[in-house]
């Protein structure tokens, strides 16, 4: 168990290497730095100007140089600008040039800096991820429970008026996007349009202090579109069990039907919503960019869409960073969960 | 106060006598006077009128207002590319003049300001008593310092140094040696190697922050040292951006009763969807909005809010680009595909489709009757089938054109009526559409979009910068020695009426050589909600919080 977890650890790291490599060089194309330049600079700025401002700022070194110094293994630039300005990678915004530290990288724990945000990119991910968890807990709070229930109660009796209904909720549920879902609610339960004006359509003041009021659309309209999708797996599942053998033979010993549901089947028809619920962990975070920008969120998926619009180097890999830990970290998690929930299937 | 002015500058006699005897109205008179160094409060009396009292007596003193807008990013006030940096910045880092909705300058950091006749010396005249937030003295050495700093053509998107041109040697890229001059501890003269009459206009504008001595574009919420009434509490760029009153620092708008009411002004982000403003607003998450537009003005109003609206020069161009190539030719340089354009385009369509009627139609020339002075040229005649003839003549009716334009809400919809119109006369054209996060990246460059122009005093200003050949901001690749030569001499006559015969050779050649479609001058809204004082849309979106307040 433990070198499995080990070697799973190395893969991560192996696989974090390359994806924020190919996310470096692809936000270190000619273009997108000239973009970078006219966003930070000015947005009217001339050619000339772009290219002094790139090279004032090291952006004109070569790739594995600059992905040296942001890894940490190669000393942050110094550089004499042509405006006579000294400009260091590792300098702290209103400190002095002669302090800075020579290195300056994720190895050094110094995610680096945001062009977008002027801020350091490991509070804004900080942030934000914080943001966006509070947002998904609420989420799974909703989600898991529902649609397991929704399953269980689909599943146990197949064909019966309770399975066609529910699981035609559950069908329509999942076939509804956010962005449908969203507008939807916010039309219907956030204007007066319909005499129902009961939530807030917008969950900025969620951020600070989250309420019912302003928080209830942005949960509903994820977790409705989890629920469905998440009910389906289980209900599938549990019919499976249903019929199986033991399940017979324990109707037959007189065993009552809840405990049957409850003690025999339930277990085993869990297996396979587990792997969905962990896969929704890594949709979610991603997932979210959408309804964050419907209600006006500010999370992860909003910090995601800041940082590709504005070619923002460092915060996007820090975001991939981060996006490659929560989906290795949450696929382990499930295929230990795995071995405790079914005891046929070993690691080693 | 120390508006030791005895002598009025003698156009401003003139001119009171145009606006009495009905030949310029109020807000020319004023723009024109207090230009000139008159103050907005001797200008009206010249009139005969007395100055419009300020709201101060219907003001609360305290409070909070939530302001939606757009947070960005803090940098060099001098690169400054949008009004809401300065909205957050203002706060600390005041001008040396204000620019406002009556079309006069009024004085900030400035109690007076002179111009000779020809507009070649300015003396400015520092207000005595203001005081940095860091205890020492606001002398002219600091007037000084900004202006050099202005002229400094080296640093990277400085849009100042194109208002303060004038001074510039070309050489250098710096302030011509002499040119600023510090008189005494509360006087600068700028001596100008050739007459201007919009520096005090430049001034006014919002990139045109005073700054202090050791100050740091980088570090700029960290060490807040400005003159203003209010420090920064927090900047979330995107989020949110709080301005708190500086307790304890005697801001010298005090004395002069100019307000600074408030004691919290936060500005929210809600993104660019103005859909998403409206929920913020119905969810009582905001009590003011940085600007209304389109349909959302009927909406806004729906759910109870006031109105503050101004006809502004605020305007769109959809132009061709002279210099752009496509597939190896310029198909935008014969001055006959360009007439074409502009024949196939009926500009009131334009703002009916595109800006809902809220608007004045204009003629294509960037000049207009809000500008002192605007001469009454006609624009081209609207002729689709002798636009189509044109364009055949020119061998160019086959060309594919691409119209570009912004993913927005009226840009976006004026740019399609614009593409619309020139398929009904027979024109082949592809719409492109692009993102607001990667439009501006080549704005310039595009062969042919649309962009916004915002509101500027002086007729001559727009010209100077957006089509003197080879200016930063000349989008319409537009370079003709003539309209140079032209608008040199329209800059160096203070007087408007002698600069109108100039404007109007200028305004033809803006139409004859098809330079752009210039639509329509947009009426500009901002909404808020009952309960607050002060907070009047400006027609240049320049920020002036210390205004508002919430009603006693």
């Amino acid at each position: 168990m433990g070198l499995f977890i080990l070697r799973r650890l190395g893969v991560m790291l192996l696989t974090a290497l390359c994806l924020t490599f190919i996310v470096f060089w692809l936000t270190n194309l000619a273009p997108n730095l000239e973009k970078l330049a006219k966003t930070q600079g000015n947005a009217r700025m001339s050619d000339e100007a772009v290219v002094s401002w790139l090279e004032n700022r090291g952006y004109s070194q070569a790739l594995p140089v600059k992905y040296g110094q942001w890894l940490g293994v190669l000393p942050g630039y110094v550089i004499e600008g042509a405006d006579g300005e000294v400009r260091a990678r590792c300098q702290i915004p209103g400190e002095p040039v002669e302090d800075a530290a020579t290195f300056c990288g994720i190895l050094q724990g110094d995610w680096g800096y945001s062009t977008v945000f002027k801020d350091e990119v490991g509070s804004i991910v900080g942030t934000r991820l914080g943001l966006t968890g509070k947002l998904m807990f609420w989420v799974m709070m909703v989600m898991v429970p529902g649609a397991l229930i929704i399953g269980v109660l689909a599943g146990m009796r197949e064909g019966s008026r309770t399975d066609r209904s529910l699981s035609t909720v559950s069908i329509v549920s999942t076939a509804t996007p956010e962005y449908v879902s969203g507008v939807v609610f916010i039309s219907v339960f956030a204007t007066a349009t319909f005499g129902m004006q009961w939530f807030k359509g917008t969950a900025t003041s969620a951020m600070e202090d989250a309420t019912f009021e302003n928080f209830f659309l942005p949960v509903i309209t994820i977790a409705l579109y989890g629920m469905g999708y998440i009910a389906r797996m289980t209900r599938a599942s549990m019919t499976e069990v249903m019929t199986a053998q033991y399940i017979r033979t324990a109707r037959l010993k007189g065993v009552s039907f809840p405990k049957i549901v409850l003690k025999h089947a339930l277990r085993n028809a869990l297996i396979a919503p587990f792997t969905v619920i962990m896969l929704q962990f890594p949709w979610l975070l991603n997932g979210v960019v959408i309804v964050e920008t419907l209600f006006n969120y500010k999370g992860f998926g909003w910090v995601l869409v800041q940082a590709a619009g504005n070619n923002d180097i460092e915060l996007l890999l820090g975001v991939s960073i981060v996006s490659v830990f929560v989906v290795l970290i949450t696929q382990l998690i499930s295929d230990i969960g795995y071995v405790f929930l079914n005891p046929r299937i070993r690691i080693s | 106060m120390t508006h030791s002015k005895t002598e009025i500058h003698p156009y401003a006699k003139m001119y009171a006598e145009d606006a009495k005897a009905g030949k310029i109205d109020r807000r020319e008179f004023l723009a024109r006077t207090t230009a000139l160094g008159v103050t907005a409060t001797a200008a009206y009396g010249l009139i005969g009128a007395a100055a419009p009292a300020h709201a101060a007596g219907h003001a609360q003193q305290g409070g909070t207002i939530r302001m939606q807008m757009e947070v960005r990013a803090l940098k060099d006030p001098r690169t400054y590319d949008w009004t809401q940096i300065a909205f957050f910045s203002h706060g600390w880092l005041e001008y040396l003049v204000e620019y406002n909705n009556d079309g006069s300058f009024a004085p900030m950091l400035l109690s007076s300001w002179e111009v000779n006749e020809d507009a070649t010396v300015y003396t400015l005249n520092v207000r005595p008593g203001v005081k940095w937030n860091d205890g020492s003295d606001f002398t002219a050495a600091d007037v000084a310092r900004n202006i050099e700093g202005w002229c400094d053509k080296n640093v990277e998107g400085n849009s100042m140094a194109g208002r303060f041109a004038v001074l510039i040697d070309e050489a250098t890229g710096t302030a011509v040696d002499g040119s600023i001059e510090v008189v005494d501890d509360l006087t600068v003269r700028l001596n100008l190697p050739a007459s201007d009459i919009t520096l005090i206009a430049g001034m006014a504008d919002y990139p045109a922050a005073i700054v202090p001595a050791d100050f740091d574009a980088e570090n700029m919420t960290g060490n807040p040292v400005g003159t203003g009434p209010y420090l920064p509490e927090s900047l979330e760029v995107g989020v949110k951006a709080v301005l708190v009153r500086n307790e304890g620092f005697e801001w010298w708008g005090y004395a002069e009763n100019r307000g600074a009411f408030l004691d919290r002004i936060e500005y929210i982000d809600y993104g660019t969807d103005p859909s998403a403003w409206v929920a913020a607003a119905a969810a009582d998450e905001v009590d003011m909005f940085y600007e209304t537009v389109g349909d959302f003005v009927d909406v806004v109003e729906g759910i109870g809010w006031e109105r503050s609206e101004v006809a502004s020069a605020a305007t769109i161009v959809i132009r061709p680009n002279q210099l752009a190539e496509v597939d190896g030719m310029q198909p935008y340089a014969d001055k006959r595909v360009r007439q074409a354009i502009a024949m196939a385009v009926d500009n009131s369509v334009c703002l009916e489709l595109g800006y809902a009627n809220r608007g004045v139609v204009a003629r294509n020339q960037h000049v207009g009757p809000m500008h002192p002075a605007w001469a009454d040229v006609p624009g081209l005649p609207y002729d689709p089938e002798g636009a189509l003839a044109l364009l055949t003549e020119a061998g160019m009716a086959d060309f594919e054109m691409e119209i570009t334009s912004i993913d927005d809400d009226w840009r976006k919809n004026t740019t399609d009526a614009v593409a619309a119109q020139l398929r009904d006369a027979g024109f082949n054209i592809k719409r492109t559409i692009i993102p607001g996060s990667t439009f501006w990246n080549d704005w310039t460059k595009y062969p042919f979009s649309s962009t916004n122009w915002n509101h500027r005093p002086i007729d001559t200003q727009i010209l100077g910068l957006a089509y003197r050949s080879g200016e930063a901001w000349n989008e319409a690749g537009f370079a003709n020695a003539e309209f140079d030569t032209l608008l040199a001499e329209a800059n160096s006559l203070a007087d408007a009426d002698e600069r109108r015969e100039v404007m109007a050779k200028l305004q033809g050649i803006m139409t004859d050589e098809g330079v752009t479609i210039q639509p329509y001058w947009r009426t500009v809204y901002r909404h808020a909600k009952p309960g607050i004082v002060g907070w009047d849309m400006h027609i240049a979106y320049l920020p002036q919080m210390y205004k508002v307040a919430l009603a006693a």
